[in-house]
Parts: structure tokens; C-alpha cells; sequence
């Protein structure tokens, strides 16, 4: 015992004499060890098991009680549709669950057939009425945060608020046939079909699993290339390929999923090989820079395109971003190609509009609405009677990462620089939302990411209805510019309608200045070397498709 | 035995105590748990009937006595965040927790004792130094640190140790050694400094004169006057070794209930927080009552003087 | 609380020693403690070194607190940036003297403050005894009970990340050790003759604890209050890694630690002097309060 201690004292002795040394010294005498101790400890990953890890722990895999947690039943359910990105960066929808389907002249009357033989992975075969089923639980289940993906069907506000027991839009002819009829003309409906919380589930095994469904693997049951098969809580989530899938098998054939909740120590088990793909947003861009945009992980890199818009939101009951002066000269003040440079390492691109680049809808049109031109923003601030500038405050979320906090001190800089006093105040989560909710939020810097493929997504979020810009703290005013938005979504024709878009766009972000857009960000990925090809998720989620790896052999 | 059943009556106002001032204390926070829950996506109509469902437009005082009853039955209520009882979710956790405890409360018994035996008998030369030196480096250096550098050192670049928890007892050494490092400090301050005490008395002289080998004497009288402050120490150090277990948990990635907490916080996940906090205390609490046990077993004295 | 038992009996002690009228003054002890142990001379003028860098942060600082190089970022130690540059490029050594504001405010004020509610509740406690005694204890037991890092994290979680709500947290959780310490003694020098004589003649109850229990109690205060200082530098730092601590733009040692700690491996410096200043002030407390014990207080041996 006595030598055993002594043993674990030179190694204390040993690491107190490496860590005085610094960094570079310890590389070298690290490597050597490394080449020494044949020995890994961690065990060589077995053939066909993909290793990849999450940050945090999934609250639940019931996609009824989650607008985030999506890695899982994005790989273990199916949807009636798929959105599935094309080799140009665009994006098609494609039918999945769903054989065919026909729409009324009128918009209304949507007519699905479902595919044949379609079984859940314990054998069940799905049925329309499992989609009846799915489609009445996300709108009545007391936990439901999924209401909105088909609050457009016909009946759906009465079933919502207990008036009625039925969803009258909603008709199941046979076991293969459903029909749905909206309340209203909706261009993006199907679009919404095709999200993550559209899953579908089987009403016999949903029903049966209660309380248990999302959480306990062997009741959490879809019709996905993936069925789950273990999930030690905050440990890891073990996903096998599901032999009664109907679609192609995935190449991964096992998945591991491991919770790490440390980004160094996630960052050190990837390039000791023990994880298969590590995903550049749980690391510092600055530290993903210095260790993986290197001639080692060159190749292994896989940028997408995120389907999301950075903005900074201007709150315009607060004077004076009342003026819209005042917001043009903000606009003007920021250096965002600075920003995106120093804070992301370039890796993404500006953006002058609400809509994302790759989100239908996206235009080149907008470029150079915004100049950094800080004389310019000094003059108008001038013209508006601020020549000695203001004080504003900007509201951080102090749960925000460390990259977040840094654009927000740059911003910063740059408003002093034409003379706008800003204070960064940071408010713990909850406080923070509560306040945006309130409407009383000067200003914040957030980033909206699609949820579906439809500009509607975006504007409607923002500037679709009066209740809507109170609680994003914008306060926007020109109601005409509204109810354009809400009416916006009824168009049929789709030209019409995103043309009807991009002049809402212009108003808003161009001639109102009501919202400052910073940039879009591409998310980054590093792959092992077990993996040969991976795509990211459409809207470049961090729910990563599985059967979307392939491995080397 | 009169003793201990008095001293157990005696926690019940403790335990009382904190639930309520935990209890309250989390009920003042600003901020709507529900908006938590939403994130980027709310509406009013939806946040209200969250609000229902949670329980959460009840009066405070129904859900204290709610709480009260329930905990009493080994309920703690249901995690806002996993919607899951947070009992099971504490029960999941707890085994990771007391092994990473024990093998770090171990390994600060050895290396406290073993490094304080050794500065004790080289008193004042170089070797002394150096031994307290890197015991005092526990006390010091941030645990956070100590467990990065160490992980850093022997997973990934010496990669003898595996660099997160994995179930395996190897996967234990880093972060028991990090959490127990700072405990180590202390026991070696004082086993040094009453070995010092010791060597100096007569019976030393005496024992060698019979001729016994000095370390002998040493070693079995290091060893038999350290256990009782020792038992005292770990029972005091209970606390502060589960505050670390918290950053240790987190860097080396153990689902123990440091991590339950952190993450409860992370998601304003109230109820899981509260049921964490209150489980700590606990064995907090029923760690110093077994400490004062073992010390009267150990020590009758104690309980006369009581 | 089990360490007091074991040594002799400190009541007994406490009254010889008044009655012999040995009372050493407070500057003889540390005039003791200067000559016989020198690292704990050497502490002190580190702290004092450390205290008086903290002040003139703005003078002796090179850069400004805020300033950003967006050029010169994440740059090794240099002659323009002793400690190199931080990822918006600010100077690292700048960051360091205004953090350290922070962090020695944080390592003193919440020691004081709890030091301050300990001995009212102690003097309280232990002089009117009874139910006042039972009742302040019991809270004091509820306080020692819950894990110092997990007491800080509810309070944090209630009130929110900033830097006075550091304060409170770290507050709460010291002075019930204080509590207990004031509470034994006064209930020691309580039935002392001395006292008993000031009863007598008539001196309120309040000034009887303030002028002649509570100078009693003092060295055994100074000691506490060394040793509390480090834990809550620590605590702070705990506090910062888990990202509930100081928020920024304000900075800390803790929080300076925990920008730079991705940056371990490739940026060493960022972490590393905050990380060691960390350190040397931690040491030098712990090992001021250890020679102040041995000099002011031989019963409060750990």
C-alpha cells in the first residue's frame, strides 16, 4: 500500500512539474509517451458502432414536450414528409410516410395516402388513425409545446381551448387514406409536416407507455431506421438499426451516444479516437480554430449552412429607437464581417435580410442594404438630434455561450465608437426571457434557426401579429406591415407570395430599420477517421442524421 | 446508545429547517420555469396551460405542504425539465457519487498520511518541503484546474487512464484523485505536525531503546493517532468533498449528483435542484452522526464529557 | 466542534488566564508570529503587495480595463503584453489587476460579513442561552449542513448571476463556524468573576458583550477570518467554471480562469497567471492563518 501511495505521489510530482512547464514542453514529452504506451485505454470502437457525444443529457424524446431535443426522435420516428437538402445548398421536400397526396384548387382539402406495410420497430403496423392520433395528442397532451405545427387545421383552436372533443378538419377514410382541411389557405403546411415535431407514433404503444413514452427506451417506439435500446441518464443513449425499417438500412449499424458535459474533455476524446465526429458549436470557435483548422483535420472538416439568422432586435417603445434614424445609424455603426471574422473565424456570411441563406424565400437582392459606415451613422445620429449620443442597454443571457458574449462586446465598441453609451446587462435565463416576453427589453442579441423551410417561419415569428412583436421586444408599429405578414401565409400562388415576402423584407429591415441582421453562421464539423461521409442536418441543426454517416471500412 | 438516539432527535429540527429555507429560497426566484421550457418558441395560450400543468398557479403554501408530504413518502415531485421523478432520478446518481466520495476520501487518507509520515521524519529538510509543496498544490490550485490537468496529462497525452467515467474502476482514479487532493493537504498538515509532537516524546526513546526499528515506532504510531482526527476530518470534509464532487462530476463526466445539480441549474429545473440540495444535506447530515458514533466507539471519553 | 472538545478544558484555561491577568496584546502576538515564522511574515506581505495592486489597478495597468486590439488577439506573452493578449485582445495582465479587485473584494467582504453576522449571532446565542441559543444554533446547523458550493449555487440560482449577489451567497455560508466559536467562548468567559463583577456593578447586558466579552474573542476572530478569505476565492472560482459567478463585462480571477481554460492547451498563459495568482493568494492566507493561530490561539488547534 505504502508503495502504491508512494507510486501516486511521483505521478502528482510528475504532473505538478509538467504543468509548470506550460504547453509546449508538455506536447513533446506527451508524445513520446503516447507513442511509448501502446496500451489505449479506451477500447478500439467495434465495427459498424458509430461513437458520437452530446453535450447534455435529451430532457425527453417525446417531441410533443420539446422544441429542442431533437437527435433522437428525428432518428427513431418518421414524419409524413422529409425535407432533404440537394447537392446546390437548397433544400426539396420529399414525401416519407406519406405515398402521394393531392391539394384542393381552394388550398384547403389536403388528401394523403399513406405508404403500404409500414411497421414500428416491435412490428406494429402503422395506420392513418396513428397519425389521427399523433396530429390530436400534440395539440390536446397537458405538456404539449408542439401545438403550432397544426393549429391550421380546421377545428384545431376548439379542440385546443376544450370546446370541442374533435378535430373536425381531420378524416380518416381507411387504414391507408386520411384527408385534412385547414382553417385557412397555409403555404407552409406541408413544410411544417416535415419538422422534427411531426413524428409520428402509434396510438396502441403511445397509449399503452403513458407517462413512460420518451422516456423509457424500450416503450419509446417509432417507425425510423433507428430504435433506441439503452439511455443511461447523463452516461450515454445506445440507438441500434431497426430490422423492420422500410426504408434503406443505415451504415452505422449501432450508435453511442455519450453525454459529456465538459467541451475540453469532448475535444481531447475526439482526437484521442474516441469519438467519431465532434461538433464545432460545443467548442470555442477560437480553440476549434487552433486545434482542427490545422493540416491534420483539413479534410476531416464538414462545413453546412445553418438555416439561421443572427440578429441584434432593436425595441422600438424605448426611446429614442423609436426614430427610425437612430435604427438606420445602428445598423450602420456595426462591423459585422469584423464580428463574424474575429468571433467565428469568417466561418459563415452576412446577412442583409430576415431570411437565412438556403431558406426558401432567400434572395441576393438585399446585399449592401447594410453598410458598416460609421461616419454615416454619426451623421444621422447627428440629424436625429443624438450628436452627443444615448445610452443603451443590451440584455445578455447569461446562458448564452462565451462566443455570444463576445459579439456582444464588439457591438459594443463599435456603438461607442459613434458615440451610443452601451451597457451589456446580463440577466439569468429565465429573468431574461421574462423580460423579452414583457416587451420591455431595450435591445438583444439572439439567433433564430428554421424550424421549416418557409420564409413564413421567420417573418411570421418576428412581425406576424401584434402580440408577436410585443413579446420579441420589438414593438414594431406599422400594423399595415402586419397583417401583410399574417396574410402573407394564405397566398396560393407561390410566386406571388414570395414576392409579397421580399417586399416585406425591404420595408422592415431596409426602409424601418426594425431589425438589424448580423450574420449567418456555418456549423462546423470534424469527422474520425472510422467516418468517410457525413450530411448535417438540412437547417443545420445539431440533430444529426444518423443513417446520414457513412463509415470507412 | 442514549447518546446517539439524543443526537439523532436532534437533527430532525435541522432537516426541517433546511427544507424550508431551500424550499422558500427557490420560490422567490424571478423568471417563469415554463418560459424555460419553451425557449425560442412561446405563446401566451401555451404558457398558461404549462403553468396548470405544473402546478405551479397553486398558493405556495399548499405546494410546501404538498411537498412536505411527499418527501416524507419518498416523493421529491417531478423534474419540470425531464418530467421524470426527480427520486429515481436521484437514486440513478447516487452510486456514482459515493464511489467517486469513498475512493477520493481514500486517497486523501493515504496520501495525506503517507506524505505527512515522510515530511514529518525529513522535518525541515528539502524532501519535507517538497511533499508538503505538492500537498498544499491540492489545497490551492482550483479543483477545476487540478482536474483538467490531470485529465489533460494522464488520458490524453500519456493515455494510461481513461479520460471520462466509463464504469470501469479505472475511470475513477483522475477524478478521486482531483477531489481528494485538497482533503489530502489537510491530514498531511496534521499528521505532520503531531508526529513532530510525538517523536519528541519520551516513549520514542523508550520504544528504541527496546530495540524496535524507529520507522516502526513511527509508522504504528502515525498510523494509530491519526484515525481519530481522521474519522473527524472525512465527517467534516463530507461536505466540502461533495461541493467538489459537483466540478469533478462535471469535468470528468460522471452522471453522479454534482452533475444532477448543475444541470439543474443550467435548466432552472427547480424541483431536481431542490431534491439534490435536500439528499446532500441528508448524507451530510448522517455522515457527521456516524462520525460522532464511530469517535465515542473509539474514544469513550467523549461521551462522559457530553 | 469535536476539535474544541479534545483539547483541555478551555474554560478552565480562559479563567486562569484572566485571573493571572496574562493578556498579551494583540501587536506583541503578531510581533511573536513575525519573528518565529517567516513564511507567514512572508504571507502577509504578499497579501499586503496583492491588496495595494488591487488599488492602484487603474495606475499601474497598461491598457484599458476594456480595451480591444481585434488585430492582436489571443498573442503569446510579449514586451507590449507581459501576459499576452486575451480572444478579443484585450491585455491579459490589465484583465488580471482589474480582476483582482474582484476577487480580493470577493475573498474579504463576504469573510467580513459573515464574521460580523457570526458574532452577533454567537454573542447572542451564548450569552442569553435557552431557546434564543437553541433557535440561532439550529440555523447555524442548517447553514454548516448544506455543502458551501451548493448553498452558493440555490442562492445564485434565486438571485440571479452579479457580482453583489456573489456576495450574499458566499456570506451565508461562513458565519455559523464564527457562530459556534463566539458562542463557546462567551459561554466560557461568561461565569467568569470578572464579568460577574460588571454584572454587579450594574453594566448593561450589550455592553458587557461588546467591551468585555467580545475582545476576548478577537484572536480567535483574526484566525477564522484568515482562513475564510481563501475558501471564498475558491468558491468564487467554483462558482465562475459552473457559469453561475461574476458575469462579464466585470472580471475576476475565477472567470478569467474559466475564459482562458479552452485555451489550456493552446494558449497556456490566458489561464495559467490568473490561475497562479489564484494560488499564491490562497497560500498566503492559509499560511498567515496558521501562524496567527499558533500565535493568538493555541486551543484552536485543527
Amino acid at each position: 500500500m505504502k508503495k502504491m501511495t508512494a507510486i501516486l505521489s511521483g505521478l502528482l510530482l510528475a504532473a505538478s512539474v509538467l504543468t509548470a512547464c506550460g504547453g509546449s514542453k508538455t506536447e513533446t514529452a506527451a508524445e513520446t509517451g503516447s507513442a511509448e504506451s501502446g496500451a489505449v485505454v479506451s477500447a478500439a470502437a467495434e465495427e459498424g458502432v458509430l461513437r458520437i457525444a452530446n453535450i447534455a443529457d435529451y430532457q425527453t424524446l417525446d417531441v410533443h414536450k420539446t422544441t429542442a431535443d431533437y437527435t433522437i426522435p428525428i432518428n427513431v420516428f418518421d414524419r409524413l414528409f422529409e425535407i432533404v437538402p440537394t447537392d446546390d445548398g437548397s433544400t426539396t421536400i420529399e414525401n416519407s410516410l406519406v405515398e402521394d397526396y393531392t391539394v384542393s384548387e381552394d388550398g384547403l382539402t389536403y388528401d394523403f395516402t399513406l405508404k403500404d406495410g409500414i411497421l414500428f420497430s416491435d412490428g406494429t403496423p402503422l395506420k392513418a388513425s396513428d397519425v389521427a392520433y399523433t396530429i390530436k395528442r400534440a395539440l390536446t397532451h397537458p405538456q404539449t409545446v408542439q401545438t403550432d405545427i397544426y393549429a391550421s387545421i380546421e377545428g384545431a383552436s376548439e379542440l385546443m381551448d376544450g370546446s370541442a372533443t374533435e378535430l373536425t378538419g381531420l378524416t380518416v377514410t381507411d387504414d391507408t387514406h386520411f384527408t385534412i382541411k385547414l382553417d385557412h389557405p397555409y403555404a407552409g403546411f406541408i413544410g411544417q409536416l416535415a419538422t422534427p415535431g411531426a413524428a409520428i407514433m402509434s396510438e396502441s404503444i403511445t397509449e399503452a407507455a403513458g407517462d413512460d413514452f420518451g422516456q423509457e427506451p424500450s416503450v419509446t417506439i417509432g417507425t425510423g431506421p433507428y430504435m433506441l435500446t439503452e439511455w443511461t441518464r447523463n452516461s450515454q443513449i445506445v440507438l441500434e438499426a431497426n430490422p423492420n425499417y422500410w426504408g434503406e438500412q443505415p451504415d452505422a449499424r449501432k450508435v453511442i451516444i455519450s453525454i459529456v458535459p465538459d467541451p475540453s474533455t469532448m475535444s481531447m476524446m475526439f482526437q484521442n479516437g474516441e469519438l467519431d465526429m465532434l461538433d464545432g458549436d460545443e467548442i470555442d470557435s477560437a480553440v476549434f480554430d487552433a486545434t482542427y483548422r490545422t493540416s491534420q483535420y483539413e479534410d476531416k472538416i464538414v462545413s453546412a449552412n445553418r438555416l439561421a439568422t443572427t440578429y441584434l432586435a432593436l425595441n422600438e417603445a424605448v426611446e429614442p429607437l423609436d426614430d427610425v434614424r437612430v435604427r438606420k445609424a445602428i445598423q450602420m455603426a456595426i462591423d459585422r464581417q469584423t464580428i463574424l471574422d474575429t468571433v467565428y473565424s469568417g466561418a459563415g456570411s452576412i446577412v442583409d435580410g430576415i431570411y437565412a441563406r438556403g431558406l426558401i424565400g432567400f434572395t441576393e437582392d438585399n446585399q449592401g442594404w447594410l453598410q458598416y459606415d460609421p461616419e454615416g451613422a454619426k451623421e444621422l445620429l447627428a440629424e436625429a438630434g443624438y450628436a452627443d449620443g444615448f445610452d443603451l442597454e443590451i440584455s445578455s443571457d447569461n446562458s448564452a455561450s462565451s462566443s455570444v458574449l463576445l459579439v456582444l462586446q464588439i457591438i459594443q465598441q463599435n456603438l461607442e465608437a459613434v458615440g451610443i453609451h452601451v451597457t451589456i446587462e446580463p440577466y439569468d435565463e429565465a429573468s431574461w426571457l421574462d423580460y423579452r416576453k414583457s416587451g420591455e427589453m431595450p435591445s438583444f442579441v439572439a439567433t433564430w434557426t428554421a424550424d421549416y423551410n418557409d420564409p413564413d417561419n421567420f417573418i411570421y415569428t418576428f412581425f406576424g401579429s401584434e402580440e408577436n412583436v410585443v413579446i420579441r421586444s420589438l414593438n414594431y408599429t406599422d400594423t399595415d406591415v402586419i397583417n401583410r405578414v399574417a396574410q402573407a401565409r394564405t397566398i396560393i400562388d407561390d410566386d406571388e407570395r414570395l414576392a409579397e415576402y421580399a417586399a416585406l423584407e425591404a420595408k422592415i429591415v431596409k426602409d424601418d430599420a426594425a431589425w438589424v441582421p448580423l450574420f449567418s453562421r456555418s456549423h462546423l464539423f470534424v469527422l474520425g477517421d472510422r467516418v468517410e461521409s457525413f450530411t448535417p442536418h438540412w437547417a443545420g441543426y445539431s440533430a444529426y442524421i444518423l443513417s446520414s454517416f457513412k463509415l470507412a471500412d | 446508545m442514549k447518546y446517539f438516539l439524543k443526537r439523532v432527535i436532534g437533527t430532525i429540527p435541522v432537516l426541517l429547517g433546511v427544507v424550508l429555507l431551500i424550499f422558500v429560497m427557490l420560490r422567490i426566484i424571478p423568471g417563469s420555469p415554463v418560459l424555460m421550457l419553451l425557449g425560442e418558441h412561446y405563446d401566451q395560450a401555451t404558457i398558461d396551460r404549462l403553468t396548470a400543468a405544473m402546478g405551479l398557479d397553486r398558493p405556495m403554501i399548499v405546494q410546501f405542504v404538498d411537498y412536505i408530504t411527499g418527501a416524507l413518502s419518498g416523493d421529491l415531485g417531478i423534474s419540470y425539465k425531464y418530467s421524470r421523478p426527480v427520486t429515481d432520478m436521484i437514486m440513478e446518481s447516487l452510486p456514482y457519487t459515493i464511489r467517486l466520495a469513498v475512493m477520493a476520501a481514500l486517497f486523501a487518507w493515504i496520501m495525506g498520511l503517507v506524505t505527512g509520515v515522510i515530511a514529518a521524519v525529513k522535518k525541515n529538510n528539502i524532501i519535507d518541503r517538497l511533499f508538503m509543496g505538492i500537498s498544499l498544490l491540492g489545497v490551492s490550485m482550483p479543483i477545476f484546474m487540478t482536474s483538467l490537468v490531470l485529465q489533460y496529462i494522464f488520458s490524453f497525452k500519456l493515455e494510461i487512464l481513461p479520460m471520462t467515467e466509463d464504469g470501469t474502476f479505472l475511470s475513477m482514479i483522475l477524478p478521486s484523485i482531483a477531489l481528494g487532493w485538497n482533503s489530502a493537504g489537510s491530514i498531511a498538515r496534521m499528521t505532520r505536525s503531531s508526529l513532530i509532537e510525538v517523536m519528541q516524546a519520551d516513549y520514542i526513546d523508550t520504544a528504541r531503546a527496546k530495540g524496535l526499528l524507529r520507522g516502526a515506532v513511527i509508522i504504528k504510531h502515525a498510523l494509530k493517532n491519526s484515525l481519530l482526527p481522521v474519522v473527524t476530518m472525512m465527517a467534516l470534509q463530507l461536505s466540502s468533498m461533495l461541493s467538489g464532487a459537483v466540478i469533478t462530476e462535471s469535468v470528468f463526466a460522471i452522471p453522479g449528483i454534482g452533475r444532477l445539480a448543475t444541470t439543474a441549474i443550467q435548466n432552472r429545473d427547480m424541483p431536481v435542484l431542490q431534491g439534490t440540495v435536500l439528499f446532500t444535506t441528508v448524507i451530510v447530515i448522517a455522515g457527521n452522526l456516524l462520525a460522532d458514533l464511530l469517535y465515542s466507539v473509539l474514544d469513550p471519553r467523549i461521551r462522559k464529557g457530553d | 466542534m469535536s476539535s474544541l472538545k479534545r483539547s483541555q478544558d478551555p474554560k478552565l484555561d480562559d479563567e486562569l488566564k484572566l485571573q493571572i491577568g496574562e493578556r498579551d496584546g494583540i501587536r506583541d502576538k503578531l510581533r511573536k508570529m513575525c519573528r518565529d515564522n517567516h513564511l507567514a511574515a512572508l504571507s502577509a506581505i504578499v497579501i499586503c503587495l496583492f491588496i495595494a495592486m488591487a488599488i492602484l489597478a487603474p495606475v499601474i495597468a497598461p491598457y484599458g480595463e476594456a480595451e480591444q486590439d481585434l488585430i492582436n488577439r489571443l498573442q503569446g506573452p510579449s514586451a507590449a503584453h507581459i501576459l499576452g493578449t486575451d480572444e478579443l485582445g484585450r491585455d491579459v495582465f490589465t484583465r488580471m489587476l482589474y480582476g483582482s479587485r474582484i476577487s480580493i473584494a470577493i475573498g474579504i467582504l463576504p469573510s467580513l460579513i459573515s464574521l460580523i453576522i457570526g458574532v452577533i449571532a454567537g454573542l447572542t446565542a451564548g450569552y442569553f442561552g435557552g431557546a434564543v441559543d437553541y433557535v440561532i444554533m439550529r440555523v447555524a446547523d442548517v447553514m454548516l449542513s448544506i455543502p458551501s458550493l451548493l448553498l452558493a449555487m440555490v442562492v445564485m440560482y434565486t438571485l440571479g448571476s452579479s457580482t453583489v449577489n456573489l456576495f450574499v451567497a458566499l456570506s451565508m455560508t461562513g458565519w455559523s463556524s464564527v457562530a459556534r466559536v463566539v458562542r463557546s467562548q462567551t459561554l466560557s468567559i461568561k461565569q467568569s468573576e470578572y464579568i460577574e463583577a460588571a454584572r454587579s456593578i450594574g453594566v448593561g447586558k450589550w455592553r458587557i458583550m461588546i467591551r468585555h466579552i467580545l475582545p476576548n474573542c478577537i484572536p480567535s476572530l483574526i484566525v477564522l477570518f484568515t482562513l475564510n478569505v481563501p475558501s471564498a476565492i475558491l468558491s468564487e472560482s467554483s462558482l465562475s467554471f459552473l457559469g453561475i459567478g461574476i458575469k462579464l463585462p466585470a472580471s475576476s480571477w475565477g472567470l478569467i480562469v474559466n475564459q482562458g481554460r479552452q485555451f489550456l492547451f493552446t494558449q497556456p498563459w490566458l489561464c495559467m497567471a490568473p490561475c497562479v495568482a489564484i494560488m499564491i493568494v490562497v497560500l498566503a492566507f492559509n499560511f498567515l492563518g496558521d501562524g496567527l493561530r499558533d500565535v493568538m490561539d493555541p486551543y484552536m488547534q485543527r
